[in-house]
């Protein structure tokens, strides 16, 4: 019981941290000042930071497009995916195989990788997204398994050694192969994604999902077709992951099977959950804090999973809304 | 319309968080091996660091900390010795947890902590990316597990394998069939990049001399039951089996066959060879070979490794610690032969090597940095001890 | 081997290995019935159930010269015990999530899924572990069929445990408690039946009958590794929907057919051991597009 009053206390404490700072925020002009100062910081670091800050950095503007994509899955539209990791796999691999074995430009396997993972999300939601929100866990659970012991065991992938010699973009001219140009062009990414991901959330379609999550029958009835919808959040969120498996393949340009993983899975889904399922800015920081904790702390190597996942199983019992909270809500949520 | 309220807040943290790792980043440059012997270094006339790269954290964990230990455990002994040119060593670790991007993050992680070489490398997958990385860096690497084709062919001349190439033990184990008199073989493996690369080696090996696979199959790692697979093998009836991959697997595979009342060649490959797998696989590992180096135990320098081991760390030394011990110590040797801690000069002294004797056998580089000689050897299991075979 | 002596062969591995899918599968089944939860950590519960098998086997068989007496007692100890574990997990992270959203309660399964896979990761190191039970591996042939004693034993043994819940379901008063809840949750509460303490037993018979599952694993093959539970789990679960997910017969038919399902699956010419898994997740795919409520099942609507 204790415990209880305790874990309320905290989840208190983070609401008025959180109010403080909305509050601060409201001042316009501080806004756009610190806004204009982190922006700076930003595009600085890759001109005296050492490379593991860049690299780190870039890692983490990955993580924070993956984690929008499985966001529009998962957050707005309320699905569990359990299986992302393979759908960032279909983009690294497409683009590996037409890079590596055919030499084909990274721009072209672009649209490529984008409409390999349409097909995919078609055919994995078109006949799951009918059933009830579990079985499309399950059935992304088992695709994800499925993309990751195929690309394992069949030739052109490269097999279980995996794929090299993917070839670097080259952006007018220049060829894109310092950490420094991976760092810049993930941070762009990242703030398209970011801004895509909020002119999703006020389009028709988003206020469609977000009415769907809060209650489906009325959506229903109101003449939205779910079914349609949850493909369109499906299918939006797989290309989200492709191109951000694109880029990745083409930053590493070797890929192997180990990359795409069941763990790295939850890793996402814990980050989208830990910031605040649906809400941009928690997803945001949810993947800011499951990329840069680890490297915070060496010592906490082996148990970084198990933290992550106490922390997941906590957030859910007492603070389901993540660690950042909606304006709207006040906190009367048990 | 960018909704600024929510946003500037993201940017804030980032930047935030930047800022808070540029701290972090000059921290862990403090001498870091966490198992080595906190003695102040007064008789030292200073520190060098030496980077591992190991998967200690993830599914593969239990090869990571194994090999972990064994850089550690020749890390004390040469402090003990009197250290590096009468520089102490000390680790830090970068954890790439056998995945390509953690591993990309690790080795950038210890060419900024500014480490003067690295030891490790067990996950050919992860290792590979890196291989880049330490060379723009100028940082040599010696490996001492993965030995992947690939990272033969993408070394940028830097990085030394020191474990010998799979083309050399699939010829160990190509040759010892042979000499039982085997026809026909069947293989397994489980997926992992190591043990399908040994596999297809081996078949081409095989085929090359007009025999004839007669089963190839790939189990997943984590399966218990191999009924299947062990019956269709028994259907097809090769007269003798190769398994490329780990003991987990491998102990249950040849308990099964066994069980079963297979009686062909069971030939296993050194990624089974922990002491672990004849535990696990009872008294159904009696009889079965296995292509490996000089294995720890057999081997009378290497006793000592064993017994130190043991009392250090409370287990038995698994199956690469005997490499990476020797890796270690072979850097040290390196860095006294260059008289510096400089890298070019520490890459050219390893690739002078010649007449180094490690516990796994000795130590020559090919100019493409590989093993100069196989050091592998056939080995059987007696009585539930492993010895040499023939 | 002869077409006749492979068949049979694989039938026999089938019917075996499909039996301990089966006895994962029921638990949860069960567990989807009362509250609609697909129970991540029912594999790691199976795991558990093998390595406190392990344990308890380890203290004892020092003391009992029968291996097979030991054997039984740790079961049962290891049986109880995994089911109580299983109860408090579910009183811990499953009760106050009742009411909650489904996404939410899928996620805590998750969770607790990856706390008892990690813990035993750590505290094994990652190292599989032998599973000595003294028992010899003789074989006998009864005809064309290579057998042992062990594997006789288990079999004949999981299908006792299956049939003692089958009993349990249909003729105790928890079991069609459970039956009713399976139904219409809140109208089995209105009409005074502690749902909580059923939901609690379907938990405890679940949870053991996944550690009876598991311990059999140990002694069957001899190991026991933290991650038997993953794959485990995913098999059960796709063998419950075969079977129809919420019907117990459901999820010892479905666990059998997936379990022969493989064992054929690995003889056609291009699946072979490699696709094995694949070949029964794409199965199981198919299974949800054409028949999503499985053989046994009965399209449910939805009362609004």
């Amino acid at each position: 019981m204790n415990d209880k009053k305790n874990l309320n206390k905290i989840t208190q404490n983070l609401d008025t941290l959180t109010a403080r700072f909305n509050d601060f925020a409201g001042n316009k002009t501080i806004r756009i000042i610190l806004f204009i100062l982190a922006f700076l910081v930003l595009v600085y670091i890759p001109i005296t930071g050492s490379r593991f800050t860049q690299e780190i950095m870039t890692n983490m503007f990955f993580y924070i497009i993956v984690c929008l994509g499985l966001n529009i899955i998962v957050g707005f539209a309320g699905l569990l995916h359990l299986g992302y990791a393979a759908f960032i796999a279909v983009g690294a691999y497409v683009t590996g195989i037409l890079s590596a074995v055919y030499g084909v430009s990274f721009w072209v396997t672009l649209p490529l990788s984008v409409l390999a993972a349409i097909l995919a999300g078609l055919a994995i939601g078109a006949p799951t997204l009918r059933l009830r929100g579990d079985y499309l866990a399950i059935v992304t659970l088992g695709f994800g398994e499925i993309v990751r012991i195929t690309v394992r065991n069949i030739d052109i992938t490269g097999g279980a050694i995996g794929l090299i010699g993917i070839e670097r973009p080259v952006f007018f001219g220049i060829t894109l192969n310092q950490i420094s140009h991976f760092y810049y062009m993930f941070f762009i990414l990242a703030i398209l994604a970011i801004f895509v991901s909020y002119r999703l959330h006020d389009s028709r379609m988003g206020r469609a999902w977000q009415y769907i999550r809060e209650d489906e029958d009325a959506a229903s009835a109101m003449g939205i077709n779910v079914v349609t919808a949850r493909l369109y959040a499906f299918i939006i969120g797989s290309a989200f992951g492709a191109l951000a498996g694109s880029f990745y393949a083409a930053k590493m340009t070797a890929i192997s099977p180990e990359s795409f993983m069941f763990l790295h899975s939850v890793m996402f889904l814990l980050a989208v959950v830990l910031g605040g399922m649906g809400k941009i800015p928690g997803v945001v920081l949810g993947a800011v804090i499951v990329t840069l904790f680890p490297e915070l702390s060496r010592d906490i190597g082996q148990y970084r999973v198990i933290i992550f996942a106490i922390v997941l199983l906590l957030l859910m019992l007492y603070r389901p809304q993540g660690i950042w909270p909606d304006k709207k809500l006040i906190s009367t949520k048990k | 319309m960018l909704r600024f309220k929510n946003s500037w807040i993201i940017f804030l943290l980032l930047a935030l968080f930047t800022v808070g790792l540029f701290g972090c980043g000059g921290d862990s440059t403090a001498p870091a091996g966490d198992e080595n012997g906190g003695e102040t270094p007064e008789e030292f006339e200073g520190e060098v660091l030496i980077g591992i790269m190991l998967p200690v954290t993830g599914a593969y964990s239990e090869n990571g900390i194994d090999m972990q230990n064994a850089v550690f455990l020749a890390v004390d002994e040469i402090n003990a010795a009197g250290g590096v040119l009468g520089y102490k060593i000390t680790t830090t670790i970068g954890d790439d947890e056998c995945d390509p991007a953690k591993a990309t993050a690790a080795a950038s992680k210890l060419v900024s902590e500014e480490v003067v070489a690295v030891v490790g490398g067990y996950c050919s997958g992860a290792t590979l990316p890196t291989l880049k990385i330490y060379g723009d860096a100028g940082v040599p690497m010696v490996v001492a597990a993965a030995n992947a084709t690939s990272l033969v062919e993408e070394n940028p001349g830097w990085t030394f394998m020191i474990n010998s190439t799979g083309d050399m033990q699939a010829e160990n184990a190509v040759n010892w069939f042979e000499m039982q008199g085997v026809e026909t073989i069947g293989l397994i493996d489980d997926g992992s990049a190591f043990a399908t690369d040994l596999k297809m080696l081996t078949k081409s090996q095989w085929e090359a001399k007009g025999k004839a696979v007669l089963t190839d199959d790939t189990v997943t790692v984590g399966e218990q039951d191999f009924s299947a697979l062990v019956t269709s093998i028994m259907q097809a009836g090769p007269d003798g089996i190769y398994w490329t991959a780990y003991h987990a697997e491998g102990a249950l595979i040849v308990r099964q066959l066994r069980e079963a009342g297979y009686e062909g060649v069971i030939i296993v490959a050194d990624g089974t060879s922990a002491p672990a797998f004849i535990e696990l696989a009872g008294e159904y590992a009696e009889g079965v070979f296995c292509t490996a180096p000089p294995f720890a135990d057999l081997n009378p320098a290497a006793a000592e490794f064993v017994t130190n081991f043991k009392a250090k760390f409370n287990t038995d030394p698994g199956a690469y610690s005997g490499l990476t011990y020797d890796a270690t110590y072979l850097l040290a040797d390196a860095m006294e032969r260059a008289g510096s801690f400089e890298g070019s000069a520490i890459r050219d002294a390893l690739a002078e090597t010649d007449g180094f004797q490690g516990i796994s056998g000795e130590v020559m580089f090919t100019e493409r940095n590989t093993l100069g000689r196989s050091n592998f050897v056939i080995l059987v299991v007696q009585d539930g001890n492993w010895a040499f075979a023939e | 081997m002869s077409f006749w002596e492979v068949f049979l062969q694989q039938l026999f591995n089938g019917l075996l290995i499909g039996a301990f899918y089966g006895l994962v599968a029921i638990g949860y089944s069960m567990v989807y019935g009362v509250i609609k939860l697909l129970n991540f950590a029912h594999g790691d519960i199976y795991m558990t159930g093998a390595f406190t098998g392990l344990i308890i086997l380890g203290f004892i068989s020092a003391g009992i010269a029968n291996a097979w007496l030991a054997i039984v007692i740790s079961l049962v100890l290891s049986m109880v015990l995994v089911g109580l574990f299983g109860v408090a997990i579910q009183r811990v992270a499953y009760r106050p999530m009742l009411k909650a959203p489904r996404l939410s309660i899928l996620i805590t399964a998750l969770a607790v899924s990856m706390i008892i896979y990690n813990s035993v990761l750590l505290l094994t190191q990652g190292q599989a572990r032998p599973f000595r039970t003294g028992l010899t591996g003789e074989s006998f042939y009864v005809g064309a069929l290579r057998l042992t004693e062990t594997r006789v034993v288990l079999l004949v043994a999981a299908l006792v445990l299956m049939f003692l819940l089958h009993m349990f379901i249909t003729r105790t008063m928890y079991g069609k408690a459970m039956r009713a809840i399976a139904l219409d949750r809140d109208t089995c509460q209105l009409m005074g039946i502690n749902v909580y303490k059923i939901i609690a037993v379907t938990f405890f018979v679940g949870s053991s009958l996944a550690a009876a599952a598991g311990m059999f694993a140990g002694v069957y093959y001899g190991t026991v590794h933290f991650f038997m539970g993953f794959l485990i789990g995913l098999k059960a679960f796709t063998a419950a929907v075969i079977g129809g997910i919420g019907i117990i017969p459901g999820a010892m038919l479905g666990g059998l057919l997936l379990g022969l399902l493989e064992s054929f699956a690995t003889q056609i010419p291009g699946v072979g051991t490699v696709w094995k898994d694949v070949f029964s997740f794409i199965f199981l795919i198919l299974f949800l597009i054409f028949k999503p409520t499985g053989i046994l099942g009965r399209v449910e609507s939805e009362r609004m």
